[in-house]
């Protein structure tokens, strides 16, 4: 933490705090009502520190505290307790242990847009949004032309909202909400509003708020909006904090957690798939979803080492070498036979193909028996993420696969402790290069207006 | 600078608050949310005339077209309403009205939560506005009420009383029962969805047991003991005479009416207190 930020205030300060909720509605019912009789009666209801049958922690013993002027991102996957957090800092929720307490006015952009009437024009709905953030109507007056500009709304303020565009309709939801001068600013995947130009007006005005001493909580899955406003990270994991800290160090355990999870949903998604083949009919299981071929070479194992333990493994360093160990059946003679693999990204497939034939190894003719197989990957360049590993066998002058395995195995690539690589989660490979950069001549200020013009244009 | 910053605190509401300072408590919060409330109300009021061909003729149409069946049948002679002391249909122009009171104020009270989920999911804004939102509305309502009444009566040949002018305040206990009822079906209501119909229809059944269509005269023992026990008998029938013939029928039944009506709101007021925090999380 920069010392400048040290010795402010704090902004925001959440020691211990629990949520629980009810699995079904009509548990979420029962315990209501009787929560609600024993507090008419003037008992405490809820046994609030303690879960009750069919009840599970949202959120469980959070704690952090921010200063003015710091920003934290908030990341986990859908059902972590990012939401119902927020919901707490907004008030909307009262936590069943602990306390949150936050200090000035809080601006809360899951607000943005909140109450507009679509029968009402635009310029009547900033009164009731802004109103609803906690401004004045002088204050709301005084700000109008302010809101209106922010949004490029221009004389379709005046239009009834019904007849807006979604993009119309959140940016003035954005204007109100970020002009209405807040002290503790909480977002939820707010930041990609509008067009380009707008996304940066709004970046520019958050990151300008955050320096007038503004603490900003922002929840994304966007692990770029969260790095580009935060200094410090949280990320949650069924309800408790996983990792809190830098936002760097925060986004990398984000990105392992995310891997990980990938491919335990696609080992769940293949058991699924296999059930099913397995209660298809006989005669498809030579062609099924995951396995097939004509069966004359079978893979009937793969698995992955690390090089340095020689022992199964899952999970990789960034840049470390991958061995494959596979073990196939041969049933006849097999001539030109050549043994691939393949390897599928979360979103998107064969991204790389390891060929027995492009590689040197030549299989002209191959006796029948039991074979093992090592492939040693050396030093891949897959980014982090989760990968798929397919295994294919052919041979020269035949149209159709010997065999193939689709998903023989999963693996990922952890996050990079001396690399930050934050800019792209669909990108799949890391080229190593080299940049540079040097001044060719100043530019005048006419020349950046006419460059400015001509990138718009 | 910080030291002037208001500090909101959010916790499990360790001990039940006393009936004062729920009380408290609600004005306070009611005079911080004055602004919400009434940017609410001009937003429903103005959305609810839009795009409509009689626009703001609404306002006197409506509780005109109510009385239209009972006008009918008693014309036709099918429905006797009893011995009335003013022309029949201003006894029921009038009957209906002051109930109407009764069942907005449950209806806008009971239903404010569930009609602004969003609203209570999103904004930090006191759940007790999004429960008396609808109010402002309804004492619109009544100012209509009063003028239209007052025209109706002149029409009918008759003129009002000058007591006229303590109408309003006559209904002021028939509307804080309605109040009260609808904070405590307010917080329950999102907890199981069915409770508010059935009051809202106990509340409709209700009427047949008072001076609101007929002048109810009852033989039936039990039904003559609840007419004259019920609060809602002179919660109706005095501030309607009041307002036409100028006097109070029965004046120690309509203070027991009202002392009923003040304990119902502040059960009500209470009530929601104790139990609104776990609204959100229902809905």
């Amino acid at each position: 933490m920069n010392s400048a930020i040290e010795t402010k205030p704090w902004a925001i300060r959440v020691e211990g705090v629990s949520k629980k909720f009810g699995l079904t509605l009509r548990q979420s019912m029962n315990y209501g009502l009787r929560d609600t009789a024993s507090k008419l009666l003037g008992k405490n209801a809820g046994s609030n520190g303690v879960l009750r049958e069919g009840e599970f922690w949202a959120v469980k013993d959070v704690s952090f505290e921010l200063r003015e002027g710091e920003a934290m991102g908030i990341m986990g996957v859908n059902g972590s307790g990012k939401t119902t957090l927020l919901r707490i800092l907004n008030g909307a929720f009262s936590p069943d242990a602990g306390r949150a307490q936050l200090r000035g006015r809080v601006g809360a952009m899951i607000a943005a847009g909140a109450g507009f009437a679509p029968m009402l024009s635009g310029r009547e709905n900033v009164y009731v949004n802004a109103a609803l953030l906690g401004l004045s109507t002088k204050e709301i007056d005084d700000l109008m032309d302010e809101i209106i500009a922010f949004s490029e709304l221009g004389d379709f303020i005046d239009l009834p909202v019904k007849n807006y565009s979604s993009g119309m309709h959140v940016r003035l939801g954005f204007a109100i909400a970020a002009l209405s001068r807040p002290d503790v600013l909480l977002m939820d995947e707010v930041l990609a509003v509008g067009d380009l130009n707008f996304q940066k007006k709004c970046f520019d005005h958050i990151l300008q708020l955050k320096k007038s001493g503004v603490a900003i909580i922002l929840v994304s899955h966007s692990p770029g909006a969260i790095w580009s406003v935060c200094d410090r990270g949280l990320f949650m994991d069924r309800g408790r904090i996983k990792e809190a800290g830098l936002v760097e160090d925060v986004i990398r355990a984000y990105d392992d957690q995310n891997a990980l999870n990938a491919i335990t949903a696609s080992a769940q998604f293949d058991q699924a798939v296999a059930y099913h083949d397995v209660s298809a009919s006989a005669e498809s299981a030579d062609y099924g979803h995951t396995q097939g071929g004509t069966g004359d070479v079978v893979c009937n194992s793969v698995s992955l080492l690390d090089e340095r333990m020689d022992l199964t493994a899952n999970e990789f360093q960034f840049m470390q070498t991958i061995v494959i160990d596979a073990e196939f059946s041969v049933s006849a003679l097999q001539e030109n036979l050549f043994l691939r693999f393949t390897i599928d990204a979360m979103n998107y497939r064969f991204i790389a193909t390891l060929d027995s034939h492009e590689q040197g190894l030549d299989l002209a003719r191959i006796e029948p028996g039991h074979y093992r197989l090592r492939v040693d990957v050396i030093r891949p360049n897959f980014r982090p993420g989760a990968y798929k590993l397919n295994v294919g066998v052919s041979r020269k002058g035949l149209g159709v696969h010997l065999f193939y395995w689709f998903g023989a195995t999963h693996f990922i690539i952890k996050h990079p402790k001396d690399k930050f690589l934050y800019a792209d989660s669909n990108a799949v490979m890391h080229l190593d290069s080299k940049f540079a950069i040097e001044k060719l001549q100043p530019l005048d200020a006419s020349n950046i207006a006419a460059k400015k013009l001509h990138c718009n244009g | 600078m910080s030291g002037q910053k208001t500090l909101r605190t959010y916790e499990p509401l360790g001990h039940a608050l006393g009936l004062l300072a729920t009380l408290g408590l609600a004005w306070d919060e009611i005079v911080f949310s004055r602004h919400v409330i009434w940017h609410l109300f001009k937003r429903d009021f103005v959305a609810q005339f839009r795009q409509k061909i009689m626009g703001y003729c609404w306002i006197v149409i409506a509780p005109l077209m109510g009385i239209v069946p009972f006008v009918f049948l008693h014309r036709a002679g099918i429905f006797n309403p009893g011995q009335t002391e003013m022309p029949y249909p201003v006894f029921i122009v009038m009957g209906m009205g002051i109930w109407g009171f009764l069942t907005s104020a449950f209806s806008v009270v009971s239903g404010g939560l569930q009609n602004n989920q969003d609203l209570i999911m999103r904004t930090n804004i006191p759940k007790i506005t999004f429960a008396i939102t609808g109010m402002a509305n309804l004492l619109y309502n009544l100012v209509v009420h009063c003028v239209v009444v007052a025209v109706f009566l002149l029409v009918m040949g008759k003129v009002p009383s000058a007591w006229a002018i303590l109408y309003p305040l006559a209904l002021l206990p028939i509307i804080c029962v309605g109040v009260g009822l609808g904070l405590m079906f307010s917080v329950i209501g999102t907890l199981a969805r069915d409770l508010n119909s059935i009051m809202a229809t106990f509340l409709n059944l209700l009427m047949f047991v008072s001076p609101v269509v007929y002048q109810p005269d009852f033989e039936h023992g039990f039904l003559k003991a609840v007419t004259i026990w019920s609060p809602f008998t002179y919660l109706v029938d005095c501030p309607r005479t009041l307002f036409v013939a100028g006097y109070f029928p029965h004046v120690q039944g309509f203070i027991w009416a009202t002392l009923f009506a003040v304990v119902v709101l502040f059960f009500g007021i209470h009530s929601f207190y104790l139990v609104k925090d776990k609204v959100a999380e229902r809905l």
